[in-house]
């Protein structure tokens, strides 16, 4: 289920529960008022009306008893009046003896005089229950007898006799016991209505007043109200439902947004740079979050890209102590860095042997060269003085002779020389470059000067870099004769206690370090640098070519 | 007359049979042993049977020419070292003058040459051939061996310093890197026992050095 979904169904089911509770206890307090209100103002009329008729009848009994007329007004044919109720003084209610069961209240009077008899005017009371004030459109007040049958006329039934509509109420009952009682009964019509009863306080009279009004006139305010609580229910509910999907809409586009964002991350894309409508603080920062979490992945790709183009000098700075993906790629850096070392140890170390092999080849082919065929060839010098007979003609030709093998001598020592002096081992790179160049300059015009500024005697420059050096020298005086046309050739050989530096400098037009060819032997001095752990920096302007070697003291 | 005695340190077999056989022409000149390298040389030496005049090879096996000079010297023996090689380098020649033969020979000296040195240093003079002292001499030269507290380099760099020039612009001058010129005046510095250029430059003044 969406979250959009959820947030609805929660939020609207909230206000629809609240409205609805708020309607049905607002709806029962008014109509409980409503109640109340009624069968107060019912009560007030009733006793109103009680006092009224109690009035008008005692008033009436008062001028009876006051008159001493003596008058017999009452149709005996029409009302049948027993015995026994002419013989009890007081006020009556001769309905039941009247022959249409008109409802009639009459008096009587035992005196010494004799009896009298009156009936009171029925349109009295009528006028008294008639009086509608207050009453609605369907109030009335009337009169019930002991008999439970009704005394005075009903306005709904304006032309039947009161007497046959009975109401057997609890209500009417109370009344008799003395008590008032009110409520919602069913009338003498079968409808309900609110009901008020108290009885008339004349003894023996025994009428009960009732004033009524129906429910449904009472009601009606109140299924207005009903309805027009509805209506706002529902106005309410829908506005609702309105605001709630637009609340989720600002709730679930950023998480929708975020969602989208994490899911382009997840493929593993971390460049994207989509702007979002932050429309609060918390959003805000789960953005700025989310910002920073890409920021911090960009970085460790940013890294490992790095390490994948083995750029292993690049830093990284973890985010936080737990920065796991960092911590890996660091040791995944380290890692590479010492497999790179290692590497690298053994590219130098084959490319050492590989030299060191090709100059132990050189080294065994000149002393073969100098102390293998040299003496055989010294040999054959003396065969030929020895051997040969000295005879006038033979002194040219053993001269001659003699000047060949001194000759073939001179060139052994040449090529022993080029191939590895033989001073590199007995005296050092010092003196063989003093060798090598005082040669060299037989066979050129161009002016060398060497400085040699090793030490004599406790020199710590090892074979192995005199052997390196001195090829590199032999390699840049070759280029710079070959290609600088160079006229000044200075070299400088110092050492001192941690270091050996070969200086070299010629005045020719020197060469473009990034384009030069191979053969120019560059990289190869380069690399015999290299295997010896030493440094070089070239520097070549027309005019002013440099090389600074410097190799370290081994210890 | 007195038969010079002589010994032949070599190790090739056919060399010392052509050399022997060459000086058996000369009657005053008498071969008393033939060894194959440094080490029974020197057993023979050490043995005082009587020689005069030992001619040695630098390149041998066991001991080479420079180790049996050196022993010689210090055993005081009287038997006279000529030097006979197939080196013609200066260093090797002036190597072997200063350390006390008496003699320097190519092996593919004439034999005229060769009696004549045996000769001249059987009378107790040194023998080296107009060739092979211009060889020794031309090697010498380009030696600098200073006798002073700083070597030449550094009086070149002190003088410099105390002209005022930087440490970057001696180095192009002197055709040096920069840290050689570096070294160098910190060497200056400890070898004066000083701390800075203002007392360096002090302390130069006061010993003459510039």
């Amino acid at each position: 289920m969406s979250i959009k979904t959820l947030i609805l169904i929660i939020i609207n089911s909230l206000i629809a529960l609240v409205i609805a509770l708020l309607s049905f206890y607002s709806y029962k307090e008014f109509s409980n008022v409503l109640n109340d209100r009624i069968l107060q103002q019912l009560n007030s009329i009733k006793t109103l009306k009680k006092n009224q008729i109690e009035h008008l009848i005692k008033s009436e009994w008062e001028r009876f008893e006051s008159t001493e007329l003596y008058n017999h007004n009452i149709d005996s044919t029409v009302l049948m009046l027993s015995d026994s109720i002419k013989s009890i003084n007081g006020i009556h209610d001769f309905t039941a003896f009247h022959i249409d069961k008109k409802t009639t209240i009459g008096f009587v009077s035992n005196s010494k005089k004799g009896l009298r008899i009156k009936v009171l005017d029925y349109n009295k009371i009528k006028k008294i229950l008639f009086e509608r004030t207050g009453m609605g459109n369907s109030g009335e007040s009337y009169l019930v007898g002991k008999d439970f049958r009704l005394r005075s006329q009903s306005r709904f039934y304006p032309n039947k006799t009161p007497y046959i509509f009975s109401i057997k109420t609890e209500n009417v009952a109370k009344a008799f016991k003395g008590i008032n009682g009110k409520g919602v009964f069913k009338d003498y019509r079968g409808i309900d209505v609110y009901s008020v009863s108290g009885l008339i306080a004349i003894p023996n009279l025994n009428l009960v007043i009732l004033s009524e009004i129906d429910v449904d006139e009472v009601t009606m305010p109140l299924k207005k109200l009903k309805e027009r609580l509805v209506g706002i229910t529902l106005a309410v509910f829908l506005l609702a439902v309105i605001l709630s999907l637009f609340l989720t809409r600002i709730i679930t586009n950023p998480i929708k947004n975020m969602q989208k964002s994490l899911r382009i991350m997840a493929e593993g894309d971390y460049n994207q740079t989509n702007e979002f409508i932050k429309n609060s603080d918390e959003i805000k920062e789960m953005f700025d979050a989310l910002a920073n979490l890409k920021a911090s992945l960009q970085g460790a790709v940013k890294f490992s890209d790095d390490i994948g183009k083995m750029n292993l000098n690049t830093d990284y700075q973890l985010k936080s102590p737990n920065d796991l993906l960092g911590k890996s790629l660091l040791a995944m850096r380290d890692k590479l860095i010492e497999f790179r070392n290692n590497e690298e140890n053994t590219r130098i170390n084959s490319k050492r042997m590989l030299v060191n092999s090709l100059e132990n080849e050189r080294r065994r082919l000149s002393r073969e060269l100098h102390d293998g065929v040299g003496p055989y060839l010294t040999s054959l010098k003396h065969y030929i003085e020895n051997k040969v007979e000295n005879k006038v003609e033979n002194e040219l030709k053993k001269t001659e002779m003699k000047k060949i093998v001194d000759d073939t001598i001179s060139e052994i020592r040449l090529m022993s020389n080029a191939l590895m002096p033989a001073s590199i081992d007995d005296f050092g790179i010092g003196v063989t470059l003093t060798n090598f160049i005082e040669s060299v300059k037989k066979s050129t015009a161009v002016t060398i000067e060497y400085e040699d500024l090793t030490l004599q005697d406790n020199s710590k420059i090892t074979n192995h870099q005199a052997i390196n050096l001195f090829r590199i020298s032999q390699e840049l005086i070759n280029n710079s004769l070959k290609h600088s046309k160079a006229k000044n050739i200075r070299i400088t050989l110092s050492e001192f206690d941690d270091f050996i530096s070969l200086f070299y400098f010629d005045d020719g037009i020197g060469f473009d370090i990034s384009t030069v060819k191979l053969g120019l032997g560059i990289s190869n001095i380069k690399e015999r640098v290299e295997i010896c752990n030493g440094k070089i920096t070239i520097n070549a302007t027309p005019g002013n070519t440099t090389f600074e070697i410097e190799l370290p003291v081994e210890l | 007359m007195n038969e010079i005695k002589l010994i032949i340190a070599d190790d090739h077999q056919l060399f010392r049979n052509g050399l022997e056989e060459l000086l058996r022409k000369y009657d005053d000149i008498k071969i008393v042993k033939s060894v194959a390298d440094g080490f029974e040389f020197m057993e023979f030496a050490k043995s005082h049977l009587e020689a005069d005049i030992v001619l040695l090879d630098i390149t041998m096996p066991n001991k080479d020419g420079f180790e049996v000079l050196k022993e010689l010297k210090t055993l005081n023996s009287n038997i006279k070292p000529i030097v006979i090689s197939m080196h013609n380098d200066g260093n090797y020649i002036a190597k072997c003058a200063k350390m006390g033969a008496y003699g320097y020979l190519l092996k593919n000296t004439d034999e005229s040459e060769l009696i004549l040195a045996i000769r001249t240093v059987n009378k107790g003079k040194k023998y080296f051939s107009a060739e092979i002292s211009e060889k020794m001499i031309n090697f010498m030269s380009t030696q600098s061996i200073s006798e002073n507290v700083l070597s030449n380099k550094e009086t070149e760099v002190l003088g410099l310093i105390s002209k005022g020039l930087t440490t970057n612009e001696i180095a192009a001058k002197l055709f040096v890197s920069s840290r050689t010129i570096e070294t160098h005046r910190a060497n200056i510095l400890k070898k004066l026992e000083v701390k800075n250029t203002a007392e360096l430059i002090k302390k130069a003044t006061e010993k003459n050095l510039i």
